[in-house]
Protein backbone atom coordinates (compact mmCIF):
# COMPACT_ATOMS: atom_id res chain seq x y z
CA UNK A 1 0.00 0.00 0.00
CA UNK A 2 1.41 3.66 -1.31
CA UNK A 3 3.51 5.74 -0.66
CA UNK A 4 6.09 2.29 0.09
CA UNK A 5 8.42 4.37 2.50
CA UNK A 6 5.80 6.76 4.61
CA UNK A 7 3.95 3.05 5.36
CA UNK A 8 7.40 1.26 5.92
CA UNK A 9 7.40 -1.31 3.68
CA UNK A 10 10.55 0.18 2.24
CA UNK A 11 12.99 1.23 4.84
CA UNK A 12 13.87 5.10 5.47
CA UNK A 13 17.91 3.82 4.97
CA UNK A 14 16.66 3.50 0.85
CA UNK A 15 15.20 6.86 0.68
CA UNK A 16 18.86 8.49 -0.92
CA UNK A 17 19.45 5.75 -3.13
CA UNK A 18 16.40 5.98 -4.17
CA UNK A 19 15.87 10.02 -4.40
CA UNK A 20 18.99 9.07 -6.66
CA UNK A 21 17.73 6.40 -9.04
CA UNK A 22 14.19 9.06 -9.49
CA UNK A 23 16.50 12.19 -10.14
CA UNK A 24 18.74 9.78 -12.81
CA UNK A 25 15.26 8.88 -14.63
CA UNK A 26 13.80 12.63 -14.22
CA UNK A 27 17.17 14.12 -15.87
CA UNK A 28 17.14 11.37 -18.67
CA UNK A 29 13.11 12.04 -19.61
CA UNK A 30 14.02 16.00 -19.39
CA UNK A 31 16.96 15.94 -21.53
CA UNK A 32 15.66 13.03 -23.81
CA UNK A 33 12.73 15.90 -24.58
CA UNK A 34 15.01 18.47 -25.38
CA UNK A 35 14.74 20.29 -22.49
CA UNK A 36 18.16 21.10 -22.26
CA UNK A 37 18.20 23.68 -24.60
CA UNK A 38 16.81 26.75 -23.65
CA UNK A 39 15.70 28.30 -27.42
CA UNK A 40 13.36 24.75 -27.23
CA UNK A 41 12.29 25.86 -23.95
CA UNK A 42 11.18 29.50 -25.37
CA UNK A 43 9.42 28.68 -28.06
CA UNK A 44 6.34 27.77 -26.06
CA UNK A 45 5.99 31.41 -25.41
CA UNK A 46 6.96 32.67 -28.94
CA UNK A 47 4.87 29.95 -30.73
CA UNK A 48 7.47 28.09 -32.61
CA UNK A 49 8.01 25.04 -30.30
CA UNK A 50 5.38 23.96 -27.76
CA UNK A 51 7.62 21.00 -26.53
CA UNK A 52 7.07 22.88 -22.86
CA UNK A 53 3.29 22.55 -22.95
CA UNK A 54 2.72 19.37 -24.53
CA UNK A 55 5.21 17.35 -22.23
CA UNK A 56 4.06 19.34 -18.90
CA UNK A 57 0.27 19.17 -19.71
CA UNK A 58 0.66 15.16 -20.69
CA UNK A 59 2.95 14.82 -17.42
CA UNK A 60 0.67 16.16 -15.30
CA UNK A 61 -2.66 15.11 -16.73
CA UNK A 62 -1.04 11.07 -16.81
CA UNK A 63 0.14 11.59 -13.15
CA UNK A 64 -3.33 12.73 -11.96
CA UNK A 65 -5.72 10.05 -13.55
CA UNK A 66 -2.83 7.45 -12.53
CA UNK A 67 -2.43 8.79 -8.64
CA UNK A 68 -6.32 8.71 -8.11
CA UNK A 69 -6.86 5.40 -9.85
CA UNK A 70 -3.92 4.06 -7.22
CA UNK A 71 -6.09 5.35 -4.61
CA UNK A 72 -9.30 4.24 -5.84
CA UNK A 73 -8.36 0.62 -6.40
CA UNK A 74 -6.41 0.92 -2.53
CA UNK A 75 -2.62 0.72 -3.50
CA UNK A 76 -2.14 4.62 -2.54
CA UNK A 77 -3.44 6.60 -0.17
CA UNK A 78 -4.07 9.56 -1.68
CA UNK A 79 -4.55 11.48 1.63
CA UNK A 80 -0.72 10.39 3.10
CA UNK A 81 0.61 12.24 -0.51
CA UNK A 82 2.92 15.28 0.21
CA UNK A 83 0.27 18.61 -0.87
CA UNK A 84 2.03 21.73 -1.13
CA UNK A 85 0.93 24.50 1.55
CA UNK A 86 -0.74 27.62 0.13
CA UNK A 87 0.62 30.73 0.79
CA UNK A 88 -2.12 32.68 -1.53
CA UNK A 89 0.32 36.32 -1.44
CA UNK A 90 3.76 34.76 -1.53
CA UNK A 91 3.06 32.02 -4.22
CA UNK A 92 1.32 34.84 -6.58
CA UNK A 93 4.19 36.80 -6.01
CA UNK A 94 6.71 34.14 -6.55
CA UNK A 95 5.03 32.69 -9.71
CA UNK A 96 5.28 36.46 -11.34
CA UNK A 97 8.41 36.49 -10.27
CA UNK A 98 9.47 33.01 -11.80
CA UNK A 99 7.27 33.85 -14.88
CA UNK A 100 10.24 36.80 -15.74
CA UNK A 101 12.84 34.64 -14.44
CA UNK A 102 11.86 32.23 -17.25
CA UNK A 103 11.56 34.64 -19.92
CA UNK A 104 14.51 36.05 -18.82
CA UNK A 105 16.72 33.06 -18.43
CA UNK A 106 15.26 30.83 -20.19
CA UNK A 107 14.77 27.80 -18.21
CA UNK A 108 13.68 27.09 -15.09
CA UNK A 109 15.72 25.12 -12.46
CA UNK A 110 14.91 21.28 -13.60
CA UNK A 111 16.03 22.09 -16.93
CA UNK A 112 18.59 24.13 -16.41
CA UNK A 113 19.99 21.12 -14.68
CA UNK A 114 20.26 18.87 -17.79
CA UNK A 115 21.55 22.04 -19.31
CA UNK A 116 23.84 21.95 -16.86
CA UNK A 117 24.70 18.57 -17.13
CA UNK A 118 25.13 18.82 -21.18
CA UNK A 119 27.97 21.56 -20.62
CA UNK A 120 25.59 23.86 -21.73
CA UNK A 121 27.10 27.54 -20.52
CA UNK A 122 24.10 29.48 -19.88
CA UNK A 123 22.95 26.35 -17.88
CA UNK A 124 25.44 26.41 -15.34
CA UNK A 125 25.23 30.33 -15.15
CA UNK A 126 21.66 30.01 -14.48
CA UNK A 127 22.02 27.48 -11.53
CA UNK A 128 24.74 29.68 -10.12
CA UNK A 129 21.98 32.74 -10.87
CA UNK A 130 19.22 30.25 -8.94
CA UNK A 131 22.30 29.95 -6.02
CA UNK A 132 22.90 33.85 -5.78
CA UNK A 133 19.06 34.31 -5.60
CA UNK A 134 18.28 31.78 -2.82
CA UNK A 135 21.37 33.35 -0.72
CA UNK A 136 20.02 37.10 -1.62
CA UNK A 137 16.36 35.76 -0.55
CA UNK A 138 17.90 34.15 2.38
CA UNK A 139 19.94 37.09 3.61
CA UNK A 140 16.80 39.60 2.69
CA UNK A 141 14.74 36.95 4.80
CA UNK A 142 14.23 38.77 8.10
CA UNK A 143 12.22 41.64 5.93
CA UNK A 144 10.19 39.81 3.74
CA UNK A 145 9.25 37.38 6.33
CA UNK A 146 5.91 38.58 7.26
CA UNK A 147 4.95 38.65 3.54
CA UNK A 148 6.56 34.92 2.81
CA UNK A 149 4.18 33.47 5.64
CA UNK A 150 1.15 35.74 4.49
CA UNK A 151 -2.01 34.17 2.90
CA UNK A 152 -1.50 31.04 4.63
CA UNK A 153 -4.51 28.50 3.79
CA UNK A 154 -2.90 25.04 4.91
CA UNK A 155 -2.43 22.13 2.79
CA UNK A 156 -4.99 22.60 0.58
CA UNK A 157 -6.25 20.59 -2.27
CA UNK A 158 -8.23 21.70 -4.79
CA UNK A 159 -11.07 19.31 -3.44
CA UNK A 160 -10.94 21.11 0.41
CA UNK A 161 -11.01 24.16 -1.23
CA UNK A 162 -13.97 24.24 -3.49
CA UNK A 163 -15.80 21.32 -2.77
CA UNK A 164 -15.40 19.14 -6.36
CA UNK A 165 -14.42 16.02 -6.85
CA UNK A 166 -10.78 15.16 -8.13
CA UNK A 167 -12.25 13.21 -10.36
CA UNK A 168 -14.24 16.15 -11.96
CA UNK A 169 -10.87 18.35 -11.79
CA UNK A 170 -8.60 15.26 -13.37
CA UNK A 171 -11.21 14.84 -16.10
CA UNK A 172 -11.43 18.59 -16.89
CA UNK A 173 -7.77 18.69 -16.80
CA UNK A 174 -7.18 16.33 -19.43
CA UNK A 175 -9.57 17.54 -21.21
CA UNK A 176 -7.99 21.23 -21.03
CA UNK A 177 -4.67 19.53 -21.74
CA UNK A 178 -6.25 17.96 -25.16
CA UNK A 179 -7.40 20.89 -26.18
CA UNK A 180 -4.61 22.80 -25.70
CA UNK A 181 -2.59 20.65 -27.53
CA UNK A 182 -4.65 21.07 -30.60
CA UNK A 183 -4.44 24.71 -30.14
CA UNK A 184 -0.75 24.35 -30.33
CA UNK A 185 -0.28 22.32 -33.46
CA UNK A 186 -2.81 25.00 -35.08
CA UNK A 187 -0.46 27.95 -33.82
CA UNK A 188 2.64 26.05 -34.52
CA UNK A 189 1.71 25.49 -37.88
CA UNK A 190 0.94 29.37 -38.74
CA UNK A 191 4.47 30.44 -36.98
CA UNK A 192 7.67 31.11 -38.90
CA UNK A 193 10.01 28.16 -38.48
CA UNK A 194 12.96 28.95 -36.04
CA UNK A 195 16.41 26.99 -36.38
CA UNK A 196 17.45 26.65 -33.28
CA UNK B 1 7.02 16.73 -37.26
CA UNK B 2 8.94 18.79 -34.24
CA UNK B 3 12.10 18.31 -35.35
CA UNK B 4 13.15 21.63 -37.04
CA UNK B 5 16.79 19.95 -38.80
CA UNK B 6 17.33 16.07 -38.85
CA UNK B 7 20.79 16.60 -37.66
CA UNK B 8 21.19 13.04 -35.17
CA UNK B 9 21.76 15.25 -32.06
CA UNK B 10 18.71 17.00 -32.72
CA UNK B 11 16.55 13.66 -32.53
CA UNK B 12 14.41 14.29 -29.59
CA UNK B 13 11.69 11.89 -27.95
CA UNK B 14 8.20 12.70 -29.29
CA UNK B 15 6.94 15.10 -26.42
CA UNK B 16 4.17 13.17 -25.76
CA UNK B 17 5.64 10.48 -25.10
CA UNK B 18 8.31 12.04 -22.93
CA UNK B 19 4.94 13.29 -20.97
CA UNK B 20 3.66 9.73 -21.07
CA UNK B 21 7.86 9.25 -19.24
CA UNK B 22 7.41 11.91 -16.74
CA UNK B 23 3.90 11.52 -15.56
CA UNK B 24 4.67 7.53 -14.85
CA UNK B 25 7.79 8.95 -13.06
CA UNK B 26 6.02 11.14 -10.76
CA UNK B 27 3.07 8.21 -10.13
CA UNK B 28 6.37 5.98 -8.93
CA UNK B 29 7.95 8.94 -6.95
CA UNK B 30 4.59 9.40 -5.12
CA UNK B 31 3.92 5.80 -4.80
CA UNK B 32 7.52 4.83 -3.14
CA UNK B 33 8.30 8.14 -1.49
CA UNK B 34 5.01 10.20 -0.81
CA UNK B 35 6.56 13.18 -2.20
CA UNK B 36 6.73 14.64 -5.86
CA UNK B 37 10.34 15.56 -7.18
CA UNK B 38 12.05 19.27 -6.73
CA UNK B 39 15.05 21.03 -8.44
CA UNK B 40 16.17 24.31 -6.24
CA UNK B 41 15.94 21.79 -3.46
CA UNK B 42 19.10 20.55 -3.83
CA UNK B 43 20.37 24.14 -4.36
CA UNK B 44 18.80 25.83 -1.01
CA UNK B 45 20.87 22.89 0.42
CA UNK B 46 24.07 24.21 -0.95
CA UNK B 47 23.57 27.44 0.11
CA UNK B 48 22.39 26.47 3.66
CA UNK B 49 25.87 23.96 3.56
CA UNK B 50 27.85 27.53 2.19
CA UNK B 51 26.49 29.74 4.87
CA UNK B 52 26.81 27.27 7.52
CA UNK B 53 30.29 26.41 6.68
CA UNK B 54 31.46 30.14 6.54
CA UNK B 55 30.05 31.67 9.32
CA UNK B 56 28.46 29.21 11.55
CA UNK B 57 27.07 31.38 14.50
CA UNK B 58 25.35 33.33 11.57
CA UNK B 59 23.75 30.63 10.43
CA UNK B 60 22.31 29.12 13.72
CA UNK B 61 21.21 32.63 14.57
CA UNK B 62 19.02 33.51 11.44
CA UNK B 63 15.32 32.67 11.24
CA UNK B 64 15.75 31.14 7.30
CA UNK B 65 19.01 28.86 7.76
CA UNK B 66 18.30 27.54 11.18
CA UNK B 67 14.96 25.91 9.82
CA UNK B 68 17.63 23.68 7.96
CA UNK B 69 20.17 23.09 10.31
CA UNK B 70 19.87 20.06 12.30
CA UNK B 71 23.14 19.35 15.29
CA UNK B 72 24.72 16.20 14.02
CA UNK B 73 23.50 16.00 10.42
CA UNK B 74 24.69 18.12 7.10
CA UNK B 75 22.71 20.11 5.66
CA UNK B 76 23.48 18.28 2.65
CA UNK B 77 22.54 14.90 3.70
CA UNK B 78 19.33 16.12 1.99
CA UNK B 79 16.26 13.91 -0.29
CA UNK B 80 16.59 16.64 -2.84
CA UNK B 81 20.75 16.81 -2.95
CA UNK B 82 20.17 13.03 -3.92
CA UNK B 83 17.54 13.74 -5.97
CA UNK B 84 19.39 16.94 -7.64
CA UNK B 85 22.55 14.92 -8.15
CA UNK B 86 20.48 12.08 -10.29
CA UNK B 87 19.02 14.44 -12.48
CA UNK B 88 22.28 15.89 -13.40
CA UNK B 89 23.96 12.32 -14.01
CA UNK B 90 20.56 11.06 -15.58
CA UNK B 91 20.67 14.19 -18.33
CA UNK B 92 24.18 13.82 -19.10
CA UNK B 93 23.67 10.02 -19.69
CA UNK B 94 21.51 10.76 -22.22
CA UNK B 95 22.86 13.88 -23.48
CA UNK B 96 26.25 11.59 -24.21
CA UNK B 97 24.31 8.70 -25.76
CA UNK B 98 22.76 11.26 -28.21
CA UNK B 99 26.47 12.89 -28.56
CA UNK B 100 24.68 16.27 -27.24
CA UNK B 101 27.14 17.00 -24.45
CA UNK B 102 29.48 20.12 -24.96
CA UNK B 103 30.43 23.33 -23.63
CA UNK B 104 28.78 26.35 -25.63
CA UNK B 105 26.14 29.09 -24.87
CA UNK B 106 23.23 28.24 -26.42
CA UNK B 107 21.65 31.87 -27.79
CA UNK B 108 19.82 33.58 -30.06
CA UNK B 109 21.47 34.80 -33.58
CA UNK B 110 20.08 38.16 -32.65
CA UNK B 111 22.27 38.87 -29.52
CA UNK B 112 25.86 37.84 -28.32
CA UNK B 113 26.71 34.94 -26.50
CA UNK B 114 27.71 37.18 -23.01
CA UNK B 115 24.32 39.01 -23.63
CA UNK B 116 22.75 35.31 -23.33
CA UNK B 117 24.99 34.81 -20.12
CA UNK B 118 24.04 37.92 -18.45
CA UNK B 119 20.21 37.24 -18.94
CA UNK B 120 20.74 33.69 -18.09
CA UNK B 121 22.38 34.79 -14.81
CA UNK B 122 19.32 37.50 -14.21
CA UNK B 123 17.03 34.33 -14.93
CA UNK B 124 18.19 32.45 -12.25
CA UNK B 125 18.20 35.33 -9.94
CA UNK B 126 14.58 35.49 -10.33
CA UNK B 127 13.89 31.95 -10.50
CA UNK B 128 16.28 31.42 -7.00
CA UNK B 129 14.14 34.22 -5.12
CA UNK B 130 10.57 33.55 -6.69
CA UNK B 131 11.16 30.04 -5.90
CA UNK B 132 11.47 30.80 -2.01
CA UNK B 133 7.97 32.53 -1.98
CA UNK B 134 6.21 29.97 -3.73
CA UNK B 135 7.45 27.17 -1.98
CA UNK B 136 8.55 25.18 -5.22
CA UNK B 137 9.25 25.67 -8.67
CA UNK B 138 7.97 24.66 -12.11
CA UNK B 139 9.04 20.58 -11.37
CA UNK B 140 8.19 21.05 -7.19
CA UNK B 141 5.32 22.66 -7.39
CA UNK B 142 4.36 23.08 -10.86
CA UNK B 143 4.68 19.80 -11.32
CA UNK B 144 4.34 17.65 -8.64
CA UNK B 145 2.34 19.96 -6.52
CA UNK B 146 -0.72 19.84 -9.37
CA UNK B 147 -0.27 16.08 -10.10
CA UNK B 148 -1.57 15.56 -6.28
CA UNK B 149 -4.27 18.78 -7.16
CA UNK B 150 -3.12 20.84 -4.59
CA UNK B 151 -4.20 24.86 -4.55
CA UNK B 152 -0.79 26.06 -4.17
CA UNK B 153 0.85 23.80 -7.51
CA UNK B 154 -2.00 25.31 -9.54
CA UNK B 155 -1.57 28.97 -8.35
CA UNK B 156 2.02 28.69 -9.01
CA UNK B 157 1.73 27.02 -12.21
CA UNK B 158 -0.92 29.16 -13.67
CA UNK B 159 1.58 32.45 -12.32
CA UNK B 160 4.51 30.90 -13.95
CA UNK B 161 3.33 30.58 -17.55
CA UNK B 162 0.48 33.11 -17.53
CA UNK B 163 3.15 35.79 -16.30
CA UNK B 164 5.39 34.59 -19.36
CA UNK B 165 3.29 34.60 -21.59
CA UNK B 166 1.68 38.25 -20.76
CA UNK B 167 5.04 39.33 -21.12
CA UNK B 168 6.80 37.76 -23.50
CA UNK B 169 6.65 39.74 -26.12
CA UNK B 170 8.31 42.61 -24.24
CA UNK B 171 11.40 40.10 -24.35
CA UNK B 172 11.02 38.85 -28.07
CA UNK B 173 14.40 40.18 -28.90
CA UNK B 174 15.68 37.80 -26.60
CA UNK B 175 15.05 34.69 -28.57
CA UNK B 176 13.39 35.44 -32.18
CA UNK C 1 -3.92 16.00 -37.73
CA UNK C 2 -2.43 12.65 -37.62
CA UNK C 3 -4.47 10.16 -37.11
CA UNK C 4 -2.60 8.16 -34.29
CA UNK C 5 -2.72 11.25 -32.55
CA UNK C 6 -6.63 11.96 -32.27
CA UNK C 7 -6.75 7.96 -32.01
CA UNK C 8 -4.66 8.46 -28.72
CA UNK C 9 -5.98 11.38 -27.44
CA UNK C 10 -9.44 9.62 -27.85
CA UNK C 11 -7.90 6.86 -25.39
CA UNK C 12 -6.28 9.47 -23.10
CA UNK C 13 -10.00 10.98 -22.85
CA UNK C 14 -11.27 7.56 -22.26
CA UNK C 15 -8.97 6.79 -19.52
CA UNK C 16 -9.42 10.23 -17.79
CA UNK C 17 -13.69 9.83 -17.87
CA UNK C 18 -13.34 6.54 -16.66
CA UNK C 19 -12.43 8.12 -13.65
CA UNK C 20 -16.14 9.95 -13.43
CA UNK C 21 -17.94 6.36 -12.96
CA UNK C 22 -15.80 6.07 -9.97
CA UNK C 23 -18.34 6.34 -6.83
CA UNK C 24 -17.75 9.36 -5.05
CA UNK C 25 -15.09 7.96 -2.57
CA UNK C 26 -14.93 4.17 -1.42
CA UNK C 27 -16.05 4.95 2.13
CA UNK C 28 -19.38 6.49 1.56
CA UNK C 29 -20.88 3.27 0.77
CA UNK C 30 -23.70 2.90 2.99
CA UNK C 31 -23.81 0.28 5.53
CA UNK C 32 -26.49 -2.01 4.45
CA UNK C 33 -28.87 -3.58 7.40
CA UNK C 34 -27.94 -6.92 6.63
CA UNK C 35 -24.42 -6.04 6.78
CA UNK C 36 -24.90 -4.94 10.13
CA UNK C 37 -26.78 -7.48 11.44
CA UNK C 38 -24.34 -9.72 10.20
CA UNK C 39 -21.56 -7.80 12.01
CA UNK C 40 -23.41 -7.91 15.41
CA UNK C 41 -24.29 -11.55 15.14
CA UNK C 42 -20.39 -12.35 14.50
CA UNK C 43 -18.99 -10.65 17.73
CA UNK C 44 -16.17 -9.64 16.00
CA UNK C 45 -16.37 -6.62 17.45
CA UNK C 46 -15.73 -7.80 21.17
CA UNK C 47 -12.55 -7.54 22.91
CA UNK C 48 -12.58 -8.49 26.64
CA UNK C 49 -11.02 -6.94 29.62
CA UNK C 50 -7.46 -9.69 29.38
CA UNK C 51 -6.92 -8.61 25.95
CA UNK C 52 -7.43 -4.82 26.71
CA UNK C 53 -5.10 -4.63 29.58
CA UNK C 54 -2.30 -6.10 27.65
CA UNK C 55 -2.80 -3.85 24.66
CA UNK C 56 -2.97 -0.86 26.85
CA UNK C 57 0.59 -2.60 29.23
CA UNK C 58 1.89 -3.15 26.01
CA UNK C 59 1.40 0.03 25.01
CA UNK C 60 -0.41 -0.07 21.56
CA UNK C 61 0.09 2.78 19.38
CA UNK C 62 -3.26 2.25 17.41
CA UNK C 63 -5.35 1.58 20.49
CA UNK C 64 -7.62 4.18 20.93
CA UNK C 65 -10.21 4.05 23.76
CA UNK C 66 -13.78 5.74 24.26
CA UNK C 67 -15.39 6.46 27.34
CA UNK C 68 -19.22 6.65 25.91
CA UNK C 69 -20.65 7.82 30.03
CA UNK C 70 -21.29 10.94 30.85
CA UNK C 71 -18.56 13.14 32.25
CA UNK C 72 -18.88 13.20 35.97
CA UNK C 73 -18.45 9.15 35.97
CA UNK C 74 -15.22 9.88 33.32
CA UNK C 75 -13.79 12.07 35.72
CA UNK C 76 -14.72 9.71 38.63
CA UNK C 77 -12.76 6.94 37.13
CA UNK C 78 -11.98 5.98 33.77
CA UNK C 79 -9.38 3.32 31.59
CA UNK C 80 -5.64 5.20 31.03
CA UNK C 81 -5.38 6.78 27.74
CA UNK C 82 -9.13 7.20 27.16
CA UNK C 83 -11.17 10.19 25.61
CA UNK C 84 -14.65 10.95 26.77
CA UNK C 85 -17.20 11.50 23.80
CA UNK C 86 -20.77 11.15 25.80
CA UNK C 87 -22.89 8.57 24.03
CA UNK C 88 -25.49 11.95 23.33
CA UNK C 89 -22.82 13.93 22.16
CA UNK C 90 -21.47 10.84 19.46
CA UNK C 91 -21.83 12.25 16.23
CA UNK C 92 -21.29 15.79 17.09
CA UNK C 93 -19.31 17.54 14.52
CA UNK C 94 -16.22 17.84 16.75
CA UNK C 95 -15.61 14.07 17.43
CA UNK C 96 -16.28 12.94 14.01
CA UNK C 97 -12.63 13.21 13.02
CA UNK C 98 -11.77 10.66 16.08
CA UNK C 99 -14.61 8.41 15.32
CA UNK C 100 -14.05 8.57 11.12
CA UNK C 101 -10.93 7.20 10.38
CA UNK C 102 -8.82 4.37 9.46
CA UNK C 103 -5.47 4.27 11.67
CA UNK C 104 -6.63 3.21 15.10
CA UNK C 105 -9.12 0.17 16.65
CA UNK C 106 -11.59 2.34 18.55
CA UNK C 107 -12.75 0.52 21.77
CA UNK C 108 -15.79 1.91 23.21
CA UNK C 109 -16.20 1.35 27.03
CA UNK C 110 -19.33 1.54 29.25
CA UNK C 111 -19.99 0.50 32.66
CA UNK C 112 -21.50 -2.49 31.67
CA UNK C 113 -21.38 -2.74 27.93
CA UNK C 114 -24.83 -1.80 26.68
CA UNK C 115 -24.01 1.69 26.22
CA UNK C 116 -21.41 1.07 24.47
CA UNK C 117 -22.64 -1.47 22.27
CA UNK C 118 -25.11 1.51 21.25
CA UNK C 119 -22.15 3.25 20.13
CA UNK C 120 -20.82 0.76 17.96
CA UNK C 121 -23.70 0.00 16.02
CA UNK C 122 -24.13 3.73 15.73
CA UNK C 123 -20.88 4.20 14.28
CA UNK C 124 -21.02 1.13 12.46
CA UNK C 125 -23.74 2.09 11.18
CA UNK C 126 -22.19 5.41 9.68
CA UNK C 127 -19.62 3.16 8.10
CA UNK C 128 -16.80 3.91 10.57
CA UNK C 129 -14.37 0.81 10.41
CA UNK C 130 -12.37 -0.96 13.27
CA UNK C 131 -14.38 -0.19 16.16
CA UNK C 132 -14.72 -2.76 19.05
CA UNK C 133 -16.66 -2.80 22.18
CA UNK C 134 -15.23 -3.84 25.54
CA UNK C 135 -16.74 -7.23 26.78
CA UNK C 136 -18.73 -6.64 29.80
CA UNK C 137 -17.82 -2.92 30.52
CA UNK C 138 -16.43 -1.60 33.09
CA UNK C 139 -18.08 -4.02 35.77
CA UNK C 140 -16.17 -6.84 33.88
CA UNK C 141 -13.02 -5.03 34.23
CA UNK C 142 -13.28 -4.84 37.64
CA UNK C 143 -14.30 -7.98 38.50
CA UNK C 144 -11.33 -9.56 36.38
CA UNK C 145 -8.46 -6.95 36.58
CA UNK C 146 -8.98 -4.51 39.12
CA UNK C 147 -9.77 -7.38 41.73
CA UNK C 148 -9.04 -10.49 39.82
CA UNK C 149 -10.37 -13.90 41.78
CA UNK C 150 -7.93 -16.12 43.21
CA UNK C 151 -9.02 -19.34 41.16
CA UNK C 152 -9.46 -22.50 42.69
CA UNK C 153 -7.23 -25.44 43.53
CA UNK C 154 -9.25 -27.86 40.82
CA UNK C 155 -8.91 -25.23 38.06
CA UNK C 156 -6.16 -25.87 35.35
CA UNK C 157 -2.92 -23.95 34.90
CA UNK C 158 -4.27 -21.73 32.25
CA UNK C 159 -6.47 -20.19 35.25
CA UNK C 160 -3.67 -19.55 37.29
CA UNK C 161 -1.50 -17.95 34.62
CA UNK C 162 -4.28 -15.95 33.89
CA UNK C 163 -4.97 -15.09 37.35
CA UNK C 164 -1.27 -13.59 37.28
CA UNK C 165 -1.46 -11.39 35.09
CA UNK C 166 -4.64 -10.14 36.00
CA UNK C 167 -3.19 -9.43 39.51
CA UNK C 168 0.44 -7.86 37.62
CA UNK C 169 -2.31 -5.88 35.28
CA UNK C 170 -4.31 -4.48 38.64
CA UNK C 171 -0.87 -3.45 40.38
CA UNK C 172 -0.31 -1.82 36.83
CA UNK C 173 -3.64 0.04 36.99
CA UNK C 174 -3.24 1.30 40.28
CA UNK C 175 -5.17 -0.82 42.36
CA UNK C 176 -3.43 -2.25 45.95
CA UNK C 177 -3.30 -5.55 45.53
CA UNK C 178 -6.35 -5.93 47.86
CA UNK C 179 -8.38 -3.45 47.85
CA UNK C 180 -11.67 -1.24 45.81
CA UNK C 181 -10.11 0.32 42.78
CA UNK C 182 -12.20 3.44 43.25
CA UNK C 183 -10.03 6.10 44.57
CA UNK C 184 -10.91 8.89 47.34
CA UNK C 185 -10.11 11.32 44.89
CA UNK C 186 -10.47 11.39 41.20
CA UNK C 187 -7.87 9.75 39.25
CA UNK C 188 -5.64 12.10 37.32
CA UNK C 189 -7.64 12.54 33.79
CA UNK C 190 -5.51 10.72 31.59
CA UNK C 191 -4.12 13.13 28.71
CA UNK C 192 -5.03 11.85 25.33
CA UNK C 193 -1.31 10.68 23.92
CA UNK C 194 -1.70 9.81 20.62
CA UNK C 195 -1.37 12.40 17.87
CA UNK C 196 -4.56 11.70 16.21
CA UNK C 197 -4.25 12.23 12.32
CA UNK C 198 -7.07 13.47 11.56
CA UNK C 199 -8.81 13.62 8.01
CA UNK C 200 -7.50 16.86 6.99
CA UNK C 201 -4.26 17.24 5.75
CA UNK C 202 -2.08 18.39 8.69
CA UNK C 203 -0.63 15.37 10.04
CA UNK C 204 0.25 12.23 8.74
CA UNK C 205 1.04 12.84 5.54
CA UNK C 206 4.80 12.22 4.05
CA UNK C 207 7.40 15.46 4.09
CA UNK C 208 7.91 16.82 0.96
CA UNK C 209 9.18 20.30 -0.65
CA UNK C 210 10.83 21.57 -3.54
Amino acid sequence: MGPLTFNDIISTEWNYVIALIIGMAFGYILEASGFSSSRKLIGVFYGYDFVVLRVFFTAVSVAMIGLLYLDYFGFLNFSQLYVLPTYLNAQILGAIIMGFGFLLGGFCPGTSLTALAIGKIDGWVFTAGIWLGIFIFSEAFPLIEDFYNSGYLGYVTLMDQFGVSPYVVAFVFALVAVSAFTVASIVRRRVKDVQY
Amino acid sequence: MEYVNQDFKKVYWNPYFGGLMLGLLIIATFYITGRGVGATGGTKSTVVATVNAVAPEYAEESDFYSKYLDEDQNPMKNWLVFETLGIIIGAFISGSIKGRVSFKTEHSPKITANKRLVFALLGGLLFGIGSQFARGCTSGAALSGSAVLSLGGFITMLGIFGTAYLFAYFFRKLWI
Amino acid sequence: MKKRYIILAIVFLGIAAGLLTLPATVEKTPVTPTELLMDIHSNNRFINSDQLAKRIIDGDPVLFLVDVRDKAEYDKYTLPGAINIPFDQLLNDDWRGYLNQNVNDIVFFSNDDVLAEQAWVLCKQLGFKHLYVLDGGLNYWFETIMQPKMPKATEPTEAFDLYTFREGASIYFGAGSVAVPVPAEPKPKPQVKKTIPVQKKVKASAEGGC
